[in-house]
């Protein structure tokens, strides 16, 4: 017995040994290979398990009426002919989106199992009926159409040459953990994922000098959803210059050599692609343009969204109040601006004020589709659209004289903020068109760090309202947070330092930071008030302070962001070389 | 060389999920500098992750009449608000009459306190019951009260374990962090807790915590903590067997007769039950309250086990019907002494040798014998268990952190007919797929037919592209072939469970099934621990 005992130890103790005799080499090898800096590898693959996860975790979580948008979506595109896409109006949520989109949900619709159709996903009703069939279905489109993302991200940083490979990986890294495809896709219920991944794919394109490509992307991008069009100039100059016009070559003999100036093959090139694109994508609907276009573009909607949209217009709309209220309490104040200003730019007297107020009853109310102002000027259309082409134009000028991938993306940045800022309209989501240009700015110079924290931390905050149910309050806020956190830290990281002579004016970046640390309590303050008021009265004749606060303090981050973008595009000259 | 020598320290410390998503995660964090980050982003992690299986259903969602425990919580709420302080343990009892300690009494008129500001019709006395507001404004409440309780008891503590362990080990901070989120990401908490719907995190934090001064050698307070535990949930007292000897030991024995630390810590626990206890005697009515409080707390007249539930009796059923041979008070006698032959080795070798880094062993062996041997045992009982077995996350053994793998998993199982029952089918399979992802147990799988630069693999950390971490299983090729055959028996009944109804004359044969594979792998675990418990006696707390 003890014999036996004592081989066992023995065997054992050897086992023990030869373990110990593996690990050093294992160690060894290991050593080797970490010093090799390729090794490294970049994958966003355990991004993607890692958050998918998380998204099927908010599969029963609050959705918005969006999901019953694209429900309905789905039972058109595949109860009815081509023909009558467009012209289905049984339920209110009709379809507002290009073809593009509408084949999207068509293809869509082809793999709804028969537990769902049973469901009523696929009926076309005036309200949308259905269970957690249809939700589980829906939230799992936009998981794996978002898988696109992912693809196109990981291509973008396998084309980035080694020594930069890190900065590209945060900042495809950051989109893919972005919390505003978290907020509006995976809760809220949209297809930014996959539709941001094809405008995306278009400035990899770019940035690799694949023009051909770039515009294939970008004009997919624009038939799928039309919102890409705020960036239209941009991509048209960029192509215009980088790809089409032979300046470089350029010498004036005689008029003829105006010719030359063109290189014809390209610009055919480009031409065809982009025609053959529309065409693909508006063809089936060709005798029914007038009823398509006016889906697309419904001007009949008033200046800003249901919910203030962070923009310059929610500044001027707060303003307005400001001084109505001002100006009912401090009669004076009144009878001093009438010496600057004359009727009809501002009301006659105090009565012509209330009667305003009365006839519109936007003293409380901020859920209204046409806002009327009661000091200041109205605002139509044309004005917001001129405004937005001004400083489009402003940011595209640029760029006829330097197409670079720098100068573009910059000029792709400060578009998005105009249509943003000036645009007729605006939902707060678009401000997703500003922040992902940026992503890629932002690792050029340690400068534009401040800006884009600025935009991402105000954008991203001005779309808690979207999800206003107190479930979702930890999860957009704890999220938010910790992605600042990560990700400011991970770009100042890996931002180039500044080259310029110019020194930082650090009164301004702390001040920004200020800002951006003030939002977590102003967040937490609006929500236990919006927890409370029901139980003070004097709280319920504000029911849309909370709103007010997001949109005024928000905007006032996204404007300042813009300034400091405009003044480094335009007067930064060693920034863009 | 020097590069060699410097990989050869930090290695092994960090060995542990070398190679795994969670350390991909976290390698960016290793510089110095970075030392608070990791810890707070898998705070936040957790926070998130929680909140997320927060908004599935919970127990007894739309079911009247009596609902669920959530509706139990959110009586005893209701009472506590509105009834004085006599009458709390008297209430109707047939309706989720109060039988926890004073500690979740009070516990439970701050949260209704609370709770009243925001809404008073949510704990509206006799009205309220089986409320379940359109907006969900009582639950998002109720699941805000559960993460809050987690946050400020649970967390801290088994954060501080980690430190604690770290910096006896010398092991890197990322190690630490590393080991706290495997503590942190433990599915069958989050699930009984945040899904489901109890306040677990409480009497296991609190436990945590005592467990930490028995650490630091604080006795006293580790007292403390530990009685205020037991007056949370009196099923702490799983533990209480392991907390007297090793404090008796310590006291009298380790390193030698110490009177004066006797005598502090049996103040210290005295007066924490007193100080629980007055309430209810001083403005509750007397010894009168007292008795009724404890005959709630203990309810003997209720049958060896409730529903069905991985443990010896219940699996032995199948072939005794103990209720049709035994009376209860038999039974009671047959578990106790059962109960107490299990824990007994255990807490005789605490006396003989109060060892910290024995401390785990020696809970798991005595916990896990109440939960197999106890009378009236729940199965989210195994909670208890799992906490000292959890916290051997920290641990840099390959085997033992298998082990705790798998048995973390097979204690999910055990919990699937709860949590099926719950509605909370989508978060029981995320969760465990994402535990299990985290710490590696996946990374044998390689989708081949992905591009190479989208294959799985790490990120950010610098590990050979080749590498390919192995599975948490042990070395020894037995205990490896005994838990992939376990692993197929759960998946053969899920696949049971999902397409095969059970035989008419046996509907709970499929559930009988559940609790006899858990049953025999809880037994198996039991005895490794035993096993552990009497090999280890000559390590330290670096061999953990």
């Amino acid at each position: 017995m003890k014999g036996d005992r004592s081989r066992q130890n023995m065997a054992v103790t050897k086992k023990a040994k030869l373990k110990k005799n593996d690990e050093p080499k294992k160690v060894l090898k290991t050593a080797a290979t970490e010093k090799g800096e390729g090794s490294k590898r970049y994958s966003l693959w355990n991004f993607w398990i890692s958050t998918l996860f998380l998204k099927l975790l908010l599969i029963p979580d609050y959705f918005s009426t969006d999901f019953d948008v694209h429900r309905n979506w789905l039972a058109i595109t595949n109860k009815l002919p081509i023909s009558e896409w467009y012209y289905e109006h049984t339920s209110q949520w009709t379809l507002d989106y290009p073809p593009f989109f509408a084949y999207f949900e068509w293809f869509l619709s082809q793999f709804v199992p028969k537990s769902v159709r049973d469901d009523g996903c696929l009926d076309i009703v005036e309200i949308g009926k259905f269970g957690l069939p249809t939700i589980v279905f829906q939230r799992l489109t936009v998981i794996f159409s978002e898988i696109l993302l992912f693809v196109i991200l990981q291509i973008y940083i396998n084309t980035t040459k080694l020594s930069e490979r890190s900065q590209s990986f945060v900042v495809a890294s950051s989109i893919v953990l972005s919390p505003g495809f978290l907020i509006i896709d995976h809760i809220h219920f949209q297809y930014n994922g996959f539709l941001f991944a094809i405008l995306i794919g278009s400035i990899v394109a770019a940035k690799n000098k694949r023009y051909i490509l770039c515009a294939v992307l970008y004009t997919t991008a624009i038939c799928f959803k039309h919102i890409f069009l705020y960036l239209a100039p941009c991509y048209f100059v960029f192509l215009l210059r980088a790809y089409v016009l032979n300046v470089n070559n350029f010498k004036f003999k005689s008029y003829k050599d105006f010719l030359f100036l063109i290189r014809w093959a390209n610009l055919l090139k480009l031409a065809t692609v982009v025609v053959g694109i529309f065409t693909i994508c508006f063809l089936p609907f060709a005798h029914q343009m007038p009823q398509v276009l006016s889906r697309l573009f419904p001007f009949s909607r008033g200046l800003t969204h249901a919910y203030w949209a962070p923009n310059f217009w929610a500044l001027y709309s707060f303003m307005d109040k400001i001084l109505t209220t001002v100006m009912l309490k401090l009669p004076y104040v009144h009878t001093f601006a009438t010496k600057f200003i004359k009727p009809p730019l501002i009301p006659q007297n105090i009565k012509e004020i209330n009667e305003r107020l009365a006839a519109n009853n936007n003293g409380s109310k901020g859920l209204v589709q046409d806002v009327f102002f009661v000091i200041l000027p109205q605002i139509p259309p044309k004005l917001t659209f001129i405004l937005t082409i001004f400083y489009q134009v402003l940011a595209v000028l640029p760029l006829l004289f330097d197409p670079s991938f720098k100068r573009f993306v910059g000029s792709l940045t400060l578009c998005g903020l105009a249509s943003f800022l000036f645009g007729w309209h605006v939902h707060e989501k678009a401000i997703m068109l500003v922040i992902i240009p940026f992503t890629f700015l932002v690792g050029f110079d340690r400068r534009l760090l401040v800006p884009f924290m600025l935009v991402a931390s105000a954008g991203y905050v001005s779309l808690y309202p979207l999800l206003y149910k107190g479930q979702d309050f930890f999860i957009k806020t704890l999220y938010t947070y910790v992605w600042c956190i990560i990700y400011f830290a991970a770009f100042r990281k890996t931002t180039k330092i500044s080259s310029s002579v110019e020194r930082r004016i650090f009164f301004l970046d702390r001040l920004a930071l200020t800002y951006i640390f003030s939002l977590l309590p102003i967040v937490t303050v609006l929500q236990i008030l919006d927890e409370v008021k029901w139980r003070y009265s004097f709280l319920q004749k504000f029911e849309f302070l909370g709103l007010m606060i997001y949109s005024v303090y928000c905007s006032l981050g996204i404007i300042s962001s813009w300034f400091a973008l405009s003044w480094l595009y335009n007067f930064d000259e060693l920034l863009w070389q | 060389m020097a590069i060699g020598k410097r990989l050869l320290v930090n290695k092994p410390a960090e060995e542990s999920f070398y190679a795994s998503p969670m350390y991909d995660f976290l390698y960016p964090f290793r510089p110095v500098g970075n030392q608070w980050l990791p810890e707070y982003i898998i705070f936040v992690c957790a926070v998130i992750l929680r909140c997320t299986i927060g908004l599935g259903p919970y127990s007894g969602k739309g079911s009247p009449p009596l609902y669920g425990d959530f509706e139990a919580q959110r009586h005893w709420m209701e009472i506590t608000q509105h009834l004085p302080l006599s009458k709390w343990y008297w209430y109707d009892l047939q309706y989720w009459g109060l039988d926890y300690p004073p500690l979740t009494a009070f516990h439970s008129y701050l949260l209704g306190l609370i709770g009243s500001f925001f809404n008073p019709s949510w704990f509206a006395l006799e009205k309220s019951r089986g409320f379940e507001s359109p907006d969900n404004g009582l639950k998002t409440y109720m699941r805000s009260t559960v993460i809050i309780s987690d946050i400020l008891f649970y967390f801290p503590a088994v954060i501080y374990f980690t430190k604690w362990l770290g910096r006896y080990r010398n092991q890197s901070p990322i190690g630490q962090s590393i080991a706290a989120s495997a503590i942190l990401f433990q599915p069958s908490l989050m699930l009984i807790d945040h899904g489901h719907f109890q306040y677990n995190s409480v009497m296991l934090g609190l436990t945590a915590y005592a467990i930490n001064n028995l650490l630091d050698e604080y006795y006293a307070m580790a007292a403390v903590c530990f009685v205020l535990s037991i007056c949370f949930k009196q099923m702490a007292l799983y533990y209480a067997p392991i907390f007297f000897a090793y404090l008796l030991s310590r006291s009298l024995l380790f390193p030698k007769f110490n009177i004066a630390r006797l005598t502090v810590i049996a103040f210290a626990t005295l007066a924490t039950f007193a100080i629980i206890f007055a309430p209810l005697y001083f403005l509750g009515g007397g010894l009168k309250n007292i008795h009724q409080c404890i005959h709630r707390i203990f309810p003997f007249a209720r049958g060896i086990f409730e529903d069905k539930v991985a443990n010896f009796w219940c699996v032995t059923n199948v072939f005794v019907k103990y209720k049709e041979r035994f009376t209860i008070q038999q039974l009671q006698l047959y578990s106790l002494i059962a109960t107490v032959i299990g824990f007994l080795p255990a807490m005789i070798m605490t006396l003989l040798h109060p060892k910290k880094h024995l401390l785990p062993y020696v809970l798991i062996a005595c916990s896990m014998s109440f939960f197999l041997f106890s009378f009236q045992v729940h199965e989210k009982t195994i909670l208890i268990p799992l906490l000292p077995i959890t916290l051997l996350y920290s641990s840099t053994d390959w085997n033992v952190l298998s082990l705790v793998s798998w048995i973390n998993n097979v204690a999910l199982f055990t919990l699937w007919p709860l949590l099926k029952k719950d509605g909370l089918h989508l978060q029981y399979a995320v969760s465990f797929l994402l535990s299990n992802w985290l710490i590696g147990n996946f990374s044998f799988i390689t989708p081949r037919f992905l591009p190479k630069s989208l294959t799985p693999g790490p990120s950010i950390s610098s590990i050979n592209s080749d590498y390919r971490r192995r599975s948490l299983l042990p070395y020894n090729v037995v205990w490896k072939s005994f838990i992939i055959g376990t692993y197929i028996a759960m998946g053969f009944y899920h696949f049971l469970d999902q397409f095969v109804a059970p035989p008419s004359k046996y509907p709970d044969l499929w559930v009988l099934l559940n609790c006899a594979v858990g049953f025999i792998c809880f037994s198996i675990f039991w005895l490794w621990s035993y096993y552990k418990i009497f090999t280890s006696g000559s390590k330290s707390m670096k061999d953990l």
